[in-house]
């Protein structure tokens, strides 16, 4: 849309002036003149086109918003128009002199939609592509641009279990599109493909647009799988010829929400606790109210050909355990010139954002549940404060205070990230139009760790630990298009889009840590600690390139505002695929009619139904998997003697054997849909329903160890692995989303949307490829103590992803033994699912003068999550005098279950739930100053409730398994609530924007 | 213009660099004199790799015998009843240990392969390479029986199963085509001659069981090569051959090289010693309180025994000297929360008391040790030796030679002497020798005894001799067939 709107703007001014020097060589004596306002603002309106009705004489208004006509006899009406206003008829009578005010036109504003490399009118998209606007984005502390759009898009599920304010959000389009890394949407924030979305702040941005389906997404080829997401920022003022400068600011607290209820002092001892004498709410001892600010400060202004906008975004995000947080100040800068009469246009985007961040052990959390009641927080005994800086421990196992753990384990980091694009658009004829685009995106993160030597988990066995850690990435882009439009008959337009780009990406590291202090320096003196190898230390760097070329081409077709079609196609090559596979091809076709263009349609105004069909892929983790590198082995001291030196070297081990044949995940999605619109598009939505096939999975296949290596003729596999294209998954879906523009009476108005997704889960078709591969995937164990090696998430071909199997439990005995349908693994049953049958979003917008109140609920349904608190802390087995137990609405209490604690179906819980995800009442200050344009405050709350029946910590879903460091599989056991999951947390925010002009 | 620069590179193929790595192509083509040794070495460290650490080949070969097991208490060490159903005999093919245990062996065939492909021309290190290979052969004939030969000449396709008879004609051909060409110093760390001689003698002294034609002449001659050499000799304090720094031994002639800051893997403490072992040694890291020997297994042994102090029995105290306390002991358990190990094991599952067992301290641990070991772990040792000499001369019914070499490793453990000899003496000498040293499943096959009942173990079917082929293995390789009765 931004680059939409001043090209138009442009187009109009330039056909304004011809249209006035026209007017100037029919001049006649009578003369009219006037000036146009903005409606709303009072401002003028520089550059609108005042035409005489019927004919082609008219002229356009200076930067003033004055103009003056000749008029001819027989001249009655003038047409009043601009970009982004409603077109105004006025009747010339006698006047001589006229003030027209134009009102804005808010449906037009939102008829453009961005897709790749340019945008279309919305009446014209034929595939699943869905824009939000900022007044539909969600209310309260929003931290982070994914949670802008939390629920609003169908198909779209954006997740953060628990409230941890350093963690991000999980996004997944229409599910699960890879097993690998890359299972977020593509971002491309301005054009540039796969920038960090640190780059952006909430506060910045102009309009989101999410490519849903196969086809609008095919267009960036091997990165669009897993759908795209495209974020726009401003780029200009509100108005042409006025500055504005808009501040927000607000408060947010915190606070602890949901804790699954545990036994009091008393009655864990009753039930035979080990007794310490003491008692402590010891998650009351961790958690405090937490009180964040947020500041944002812009400037933007538009003059002639000049756009600018500048703003800096600060937040100080505070978590409700001391020690958790972050500051964060963002800073960005985006300008256009144009030059040659605007024929050539010239854009800078800077942004640059440093991110402090602090964090604890989130096992703290776990501890602080579990840890026991009767445990005094510190002691005075001699033990103690010699060796845990006065806190209370006990050498028991897994049995650490969480207190102590808080404070005596650090975690920092600081992230600065810089994207800077420049680009350049040549209109070489008046359609045909030559874009270069050149962008940098760097992300460099220094962290911290920090053991005291007081801390009883790790510090004490190590003498007190430290470590360095930098990664940085850097990601340079060149791309180039050249975009033809041309009318090839008086019905049919056409399109055309080719370009070519280019991509570097290059990631290193370095990790630095040592142990055995004297003093606890922690990593501001590595120099400190006396141990550099072995056992909690570590010395090591990595770095990695790699080069993905392109070339791609799109044709639109309009035919009478009727049918509209899209092809496009684009050809990646990629240096991490192996030399056998080097380039893919990802075409896309897609079709559309508006039957309201040629049948009566009675209510609707537009009923479009569309079909689409695209390729799409997905890139390897990493760049070299298909070389089967050969990495560090151990430190060999030849001769064994370590007093000689000049023969101690690392091994050479090679983890992964190699593959030439590796080459891209491919994904083939079918969608068709109807856009619609009844009453004058009063109501407005979409239905859509979607087939995929991803195939060619890349997965990390144990193959015959020591046998000769197929892929790699001659050798022989040293690794258990290889990285291999496998696996056909299959997945359905329906969306439908529907919004209703400002229904009520007087003053009152009510604007509702909704959206709803019904998923046909992900099936396994297979998970092989000749003779490697699987029939089924066992992930995720609960863990320890005692349950390290039953895996219950279990992956078969044929059935459905991520399904949770275990012992049925078919009841108790009378003294509360476990009575479990079977104890083989191979006999369990499947329990339960932990992706979602459907999720919905409901928002609701208020407005009643200068009141307006919204609210938006979220829900998901038909997922289940395994409990892994109630899976180890329930029973009162032996284990149970040391560790603190839960008492949920599900929790069996007679009898008391005295088995020790295994895997079983109770354990897995419905987890459906709505929740009242924020809502926000604001007031607008009415203001007549001539400097202050709005003023309005506003209160937010988010996560004020949640109606569910799961007893864990949150219900939201878990696409993945946050205890399973894998990238590659914990994408393949959602559904488990890990004991170390962050709080729930609800906020409420209190707020001021102003504005001037 | 540019477009076109553009499009005509997109077409290329591009070369994908390897910044912090090493390539096949890259070893090929070093001319770095000390690549070869490194190589070499770096095949002996995937056998060092996790010999020792838990889930290992080791944790198989002990914990299904009949002097270790991982008693489940509570929730602990239930671990999907995996240890349970080791050392009751009623393991599956899906075991995580048997796939680790495979896996471990044929990587470094496959590691060997590669240099044997490497260096076809360099005789020494070829003739070591396949006598290295034909020691990982060994211990898949005995663990897993049917196994596939793979070897440096081998080519494409999904490797079949071989038969334990052709797997044993093709250990004693490499050791046997390669064994002159090695060196016959004592390299301890490295295979030499008296390596192959002395895999030879336990090859041969299985040989009945491997092949149904016992060898005992040659089992016996096997080891009269080592023991007559004058290479080695039994040191005359027992634990020397397993203390952190045994690297002298005069008795171990084959070791795997652990250190904990170079060469890690051998996790003993972790998997051996209570929580609150960590006090008494200053461990770095908390134990897991897992394996424990058996108290039948225990009581065998003459207090006199100076090998009975391969166990951790009785209070246990701090570094300090101030006696450690469990506060979190069963209430149940008679001993109360001063931690002792106890000899006697209430249950194997479900709810065996924490401090239930006597451990293993055959190795020492010593004072700041890491999760990781220093001590050599010795994989050929001439205390074995010598008792394979007396069982395969006793067999042969040379009675008097066998009492000669079983009577040197009574009389250095300070334990009287035998006059008479039976094959049970000979049984429970190997037993008391090579406790925690992998020999026991071995032992008990050939002895006859592995499908007796002991503890909480039952009477278990004769195809529990051979572990079952991995599942993982089978799926991966659909040309492997699995071993009878699984």
């Amino acid at each position: 849309m931004s680059n939409y709107l001043p090209k138009l703007k442009s187009l109009m001014l330039a056909f304004a002036l011809v249209l006035s020097v026209m007017a100037t060589v029919n001049a006649q004596n009578r003369t009219i003149s006037g000036t146009i306002l903005d409606a709303a603002l009072g401002d003028p309106v520089p550059g609108a086109t005042v035409l005489v009705k019927g004919t082609t004489r008219g002229t356009a208004t200076d930067l003033d918003g004055k103009f003056t006509l000749q008029l001819q006899a027989g001249d009655q009406t003038l047409v009043v128009s601009f970009v982004g206003y409603l077109t105004q008829e006025i009747e010339i009578g006698n006047q001589t002199t006229i003030t027209v005010n134009l009102e804005e036109d808010i449906q037009s504003l939102q008829e453009a939609v961005v897709i790749g490399y340019g945008s279309q009118d919305k009446k014209e998209i034929t595939s699943a592509v869905v824009g939000v606007k900022p007044e539909d984005f969600n209310r309260g502390n929003i931290t982070n641009p994914a949670q802008l759009l939390q629920g609003k898009v169908a198909g779209l599920s954006i997740t953060r279990p628990g409230g941890n304010p350093n963690n991000g959000f999980t996004v997944r389009l229409r599910g699960l599109s890879t097993f690998g890394a890359n299972s977020s949407p593509l971002i491309v924030l301005d054009g540039v493909i796969g920038a960090s979305i640190e780059n952006v702040d909430p506060n910045d941005i102009q309009s989101i647009d999410v490519l849903k389906d196969g086809s609008a997404a095919a267009i960036y080829g091997a990165r669009g799988s897993s759908g795209v997401i495209l974020i726009t920022t401003t780029k200009q003022g509100k108005k042409e010829g006025t500055t504005n400068v808009n501040i927000n600011t607000f408060g947010t607290m915190d606070q602890a929400t949901n804790l699954i209820p545990v036994l009091s002092p008393e009655e864990f001892v009753a039930r035979g606790g080990t007794d310490f004498g003491s008692k402590t709410d010891w998650r009351d001892e961790l958690i405090d109210n937490a009180f964040s600010y947020t500041t944002n400060a812009s400037v933007s202004g538009s003059f002639g050909n000049s756009n600018y906008m500048a703003a800096v975004n600060y937040r100080d995000n505070n978590g409700i355990v001391n020690g958790v947080g972050n500051e964060r100040l963002n800073t960005r800068l985006n300008l256009s010139q144009g030059a040659l009469n605007n024929r050539l246009r010239l854009n800078i985007n800077l942004s640059f954002t440093n991110v402090d961040s602090e964090s604890i052990n989130d096992a703290a959390f776990r501890y602080a549940t579990i840890y026991n009641p009767t445990a005094p927080i510190t002691e005075s005994t001699e033990t103690a404060i010699n060796r845990f800086g006065g806190y209370f421990q006990r050498d028991l196992f897994d049995f650490y205070n969480p207190v102590a753990l808080a404070k005596q384990q650090k975690f920092v980091g600081e992230t600065k990230t810089a994207l800077t694009s420049y680009r350049a658009e040549f209109d070489i004829l008046s359609n045909l139009t030559l874009t270069a685009q050149y962008s940098q995106d760097r992300r460099n993160t220094l962290s911290g760790g920090f053991w005291s030597l007081q801390d009883f988990q790790v510090g004490i066995g190590a003498t007190g630990s430290a470590e360095r850690n930098t990664f940085d990435r850097k990601q340079r882009i060149f791309e180039s298009t050249l975009r033809y439009e041309t009318d090839l008959s008086d019905k049919l337009n056409m399109t055309l889009l080719g370009g070519v780009g280019v991509q570097y990406t290059t990631n290193q590291g370095f990790n630095a840590r040592v142990r055995q202090y004297l003093f606890d320096l922690g990593w501001n003196n590595l120099g400190a600690g006396a141990i550099r190898v072995g056992n909690n230390t570590n010395v090591s760097s990595f770095a990695n390139e790699d080069q993905l070329n392109s070339v791609f081409g799109r044709a639109n077709f309009n035919w009478d505002n009727i049918v509209f079609v899209s092809a496009s196609v684009r050809s990646e090559t990629y240096s991490g695929f192996g030399e056998n596979n080097q380039t893919g091809i990802f075409p896309a076709f897609s079709v559309g009619s508006d039957f309201t263009q040629v049948f009566d349609m009675g209510l609707f105004s537009q009923f479009k139904p569309r079909v689409s069909y695209g390729v799409t892929g997905n890139l390897p983790p990493s760049p070299t998997l298909a070389l089967g590198v050969y990495g560090n082995g151990n430190r060999i001291d030849l001769d064994g003697d370590p007093l000689t030196q000049n023969d101690i070297f690392v091994g050479i081990n090679q983890f992964s054997n190699p593959n030439k044949d590796l080459k891209w995940e491919t994904k083939k999605e079918f969608n068709v849909g109807i856009d619609f619109g009844i009453w004058d598009n009063k109501v407005t939505g979409s239905v859509d329903y979607y087939t995929r096939n991803i195939s060619d999975l890349l997965f990390n296949v144990p193959v015959a160890t020591g046998a000769p290596n197929p892929f790699d003729p001659g050798r022989f596999n040293t690794a258990s692995s290889t990285w291999v294209n496998l696996a056909d998954l299959r997945a359905a879906g329906f969306e439908f989303a529907v919004g209703v523009t400002q229904i009520g009476k007087g003053a009152l108005k009510w604007t509702p949307n909704l959206n709803f997704t019904i998923y046909d889960k992900t099936t396994i078709e297979s998970l092989s490829n000749g003779d490697l591969g699987f029939e089924e995937l066992r992930f995720a164990t609960p863990g320890s103590p005692g349950q390290n090696n039953n895996p219950i998430i279990y992956n078969r071909v044929g059935q459905t992803l991520g399904d949770i199997y275990g012992p049925k439990l078919n009841g108790l005995t009378e003294d509360g033994q476990y009575i479990l349908s079977t104890t083989d693994p191979n006999q369990f049953e499947k329990l339960g699912n932990g992706l979602p049958k459907g999720e919905f979003g409901f928002a609701n917008n208020l407005m009643w003068g200068q009141w307006n109140l919204s609210f938006f609920l979220r829900g998901a349904w038909g997922h289940d999550l395994y409990n892994s608190y109630r899976g180890f802390y329930e029973n009162a087995d032996p284990a149970s005098n040391t560790w603190n137990s839960v008492i949920t609405d599900k929790t069996p209490t007679n009898p008391l279950v005295v088995s020790t604690p295994t895997f079983n179906s109770s354990v897995v819980e419905d987890a459906s739930f709505i929740r009242l995800d924020n809502m926000e009442l604001g007031y607008n200050v009415k203001t007549k100053s001539a400097n202050l344009s709005s003023l309005r405050f506003y209160a937010a709350a988010q996560n004020l409730f949640t109606i569910t029946n799961y007893t864990g910590i949150d219900p939201e879903v878990r696409t993945n398994d946050s205890e399973n460091g894998d990238a590659f599989t914990s994408a393949l056991s959602p559904g488990i609530e890990r004991r170390n999951t962050y709080f729930q947390t609800r906020s409420f925010t209190l707020g001021v924007t102003v504005n001037f002009k | 213009m540019l477009p076109l620069v553009f499009a005509v590179g997109a077409c290329q193929e591009l070369e994908q660099e390897v910044l912090d790595g090493v390539t096949s192509e890259d070893i090929a083509n070093s001319t770095n004199p000390n690549l070869i040794n490194v190589l070499k070495a770096s095949a002996y460290s995937r056998i060092v790799g996790s010999w020792g650490g838990h889930n290992s080949i080791w944790s198989i070969q002990e914990v299904s015998s009949d002097e270790m097991a991982i008693p489940q208490k509570g929730a602990d060490w239930e671990d999907g009843g995996q240890w349970i159903r080791m050392h009751r005999h009623t393991w599956n093919p899906q075991e995580e240990s048997f796939n680790n245990s495979w896996n471990y062996c044929y990587s470094a065939i496959g590691e060997i392969n590669n240099l044997l492909i490497q260096y076809p021309d360099v005789a020494a290190l070829n003739a070591e390479l396949k006598v290295l290979r034909a020691l990982v052969y060994l211990w898949l004939i005995d663990s897993f029986g049917n196994v596939p030969i793979i070897e440096e000449t081998s080519i494409g396709g999904n490797p079949t199963n071989n038969t334990r008879a052709e797997v044993f004609a093709f250990i004693e051909k490499s050791i046997k085509d390669n064994m002159d060409q090695l060196v016959k110093e004592d390299t301890k760390t490295t295979v030499n001659y008296y390596t192959a001689q002395a895999m030879l003698a336990k090859l041969y002294l299985n040989a009945g069981i491997y092949t149904g034609t016992p060898k005992w002449a040659e089992a016996e001659a096997a080891a009269d090569a080592v023991i007559n050499s004058g290479k080695y000799s039994l040191s005359s304090n027992f634990f020397a051959n397993f203390s952190e720094r045994n690297g002298g031994s005069t008795e171990n002639i084959l070791t795997l090289p652990y250190d904990q800051n170079n060469a890690g893997g051998f996790n003993l403490p972790q998997m051996t010693l209570h929580y609150l072992s960590q006090r008494t040694y200053n461990l770095q890291e908390q134990p897991w309180n897992g394996y424990a020997s058996l108290e039948e297994f225990y009581n065998k042994f003459d207090d006199k025994d100076v090998r009975k102090n391969s166990f951790l029995e009785g209070p246990q105290f701090a570094s300090d000297g101030t006696r450690l306390n469990d506060i979190s002991a069963e209430a149940t358990d008679p001993d109360g929360q001063p931690l002792t190990f106890t000899p006697q094991i209430n249950m194997l599952a479900p709810n065996a008391f924490r401090q239930a067992g006597v451990r293993v301290g055959k190795f020492e641990f010593a004072s700041g040790a890491a999760s990781s070991l220093n001590n050599d772990y010795p994989l050929i040792r001439l205390g074995d030796i010598i008792l394979i000499k007396a069982e395969a001369a006793f067999r042969q019914g040379k009675t008097a030679a066998a009492l000669t070499a079983i009577n040197q490793i009574r009389k250095r453990a300070n334990v009287s002497e035998y006059t008479t000899l039976t094959l049970d003496n000979i049984f429970d000498e190997r037993g008391f020798e090579m406790f925690a040293e992998a020999s026991r499943r071995t032992d008990l096959i050939r002895f006859g005894k592995w499908n007796l009942p002991w503890w909480e173990k039952q009477a278990s079917q004769p195809f529990r001799a051979l572990f079952p082929i991995p599942q993982n293995q089978i799926n991966a390789n659909p040309a492997l067939k699995q071993n009878p009765g699984y």
